[in-house]
């Protein structure tokens, strides 16, 4: 299979904080920007559990807590902290020339 | 949203959620309707889906545990009965639902001991 | 004949169970629906639960002084010397 990359421009980087978060509409994608210690970190803004919206949540260190039923994420690799078998979808995040790119690739299937 | 169409949107949800862990929806569909049903209700009354088979105590911190699907937060328990509290689901290899026991938290500590 | 005593949920199949098997053994018991009770009723048998090592799961079955967590028609049957 032919896996292609999808770079998607997503903000400036100075229109993020360092420890806040965002979200954003790519191309049909919700998805959570997030930035942390100066890294951008871009996950799917649906919980697992029920859909709610992540950015809802509350960021403390490197995990998400969904607003919703406190279901926690690490915003680094997807996992669920309670059950590392499900997972939010994470992308890929890049910056260039002062703008934040999220990789796409395999989002919306 | 009516009822019907919340139940299926729940089915849905829980069956993406429940699949990673090992478990399915227990082949008994006739008790998988009748619980999904209750957890329709209980979201109306309550906001959220909670397991019809356990008591809230108006704790956050216990009762968010207590949203279906709860396996994440009882797992060890109720991968030793093959099945969840309620019996909605089951292990993926169960064919015979009614062949799996309720196991209360306290025995199941002890036949770990 | 021993005191028969069921905490359950109004929302919970195995609750129902539970009562069926005392009713179709023609054996009096009590239930109280924790779900509906008032807030003191709901102390007291969360007070009971934790004591007994189980974490508010439904149903709660006091035969005499043993206590059965769950649906479980053998350990009632035995209990109850049928
Ligand atoms: S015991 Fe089963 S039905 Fe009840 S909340 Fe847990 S997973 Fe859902
Ligand atoms: S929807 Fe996020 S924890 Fe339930």
């Amino acid at each position: 299979m032919n896996v292609e990359s999808r770079w998607i421009l997503a903000i400036r980087v100075d229109e993020l904080p360092d420890g806040e978060k965002t979200a954003l509409l790519l191309e049909g994608n919700k998805v959570l920007l997030l930035r942390k210690e100066g890294v951008f970190f871009a996950i799917s803004n649906k919980c697992p559990h029920m859909e709610c919206p992540l950015s809802k949540g509350t960021l403390e260190d490197y995990v998400i807590k969904c607003g919703c039923h406190d279901w926690k994420f690490d915003i680094r690799n997807g996992e669920f902290l309670d059950a590392i078998e499900i997972k939010v979808p994470v992308y890929e995040t890049k910056v260039m020339d002062g703008s934040v790119f999220v990789n796409l690739e395999g989002a919306g299937i | 949203m009516d009822s019907e169409k919340r139940k299926e949107k729940l089915r849905a949800m829980f069956s993406k959620v429940v699949g990673p862990l090992g478990y399915k929806f227990s082949p008994d569909t006739e008790l998988v309707d009748f619980l999904l049903e209750q957890e329709v209700n209980i979201e109306k009354e309550k906001g959220s889906p909670f397991c019809p088979c356990q008591g809230l105590t108006g704790e956050r911190e216990h009762d968010m545990k207590l949203v279906c699907p709860c396996i994440p937060f009882h797992r060890e328990h109720y991968d030793a009965m093959k099945r969840c509290w309620c019996g909605l689901y089951v292990h993926k290899d169960i064919e015979d639902p009614d062949s799996l026991m309720q196991i209360s938290l306290q025995e199941f500590l002890e036949s770990k001991k | 004949m021993k005191k028969v005593v069921l905490y359950t949920l109004s929302t919970c199949p195995w609750c129902m169970r539970a009562k069926k098997f005392f009713r179709e053994h023609d054996i009096p018991f009590e239930y109280v629906d924790y779900d509906k009770a008032d807030d003191k009723t709901k102390r007291d048998i969360k007070e009971d639960c934790l004591a007994h090592g189980s974490e508010m799961s439904f149903p709660f079955v006091k035969i005499g002084d043993d206590v059965v967590v769950g649906y479980n028609p053998d350990k009632y049957s035995k209990l109850m010397g049928l």
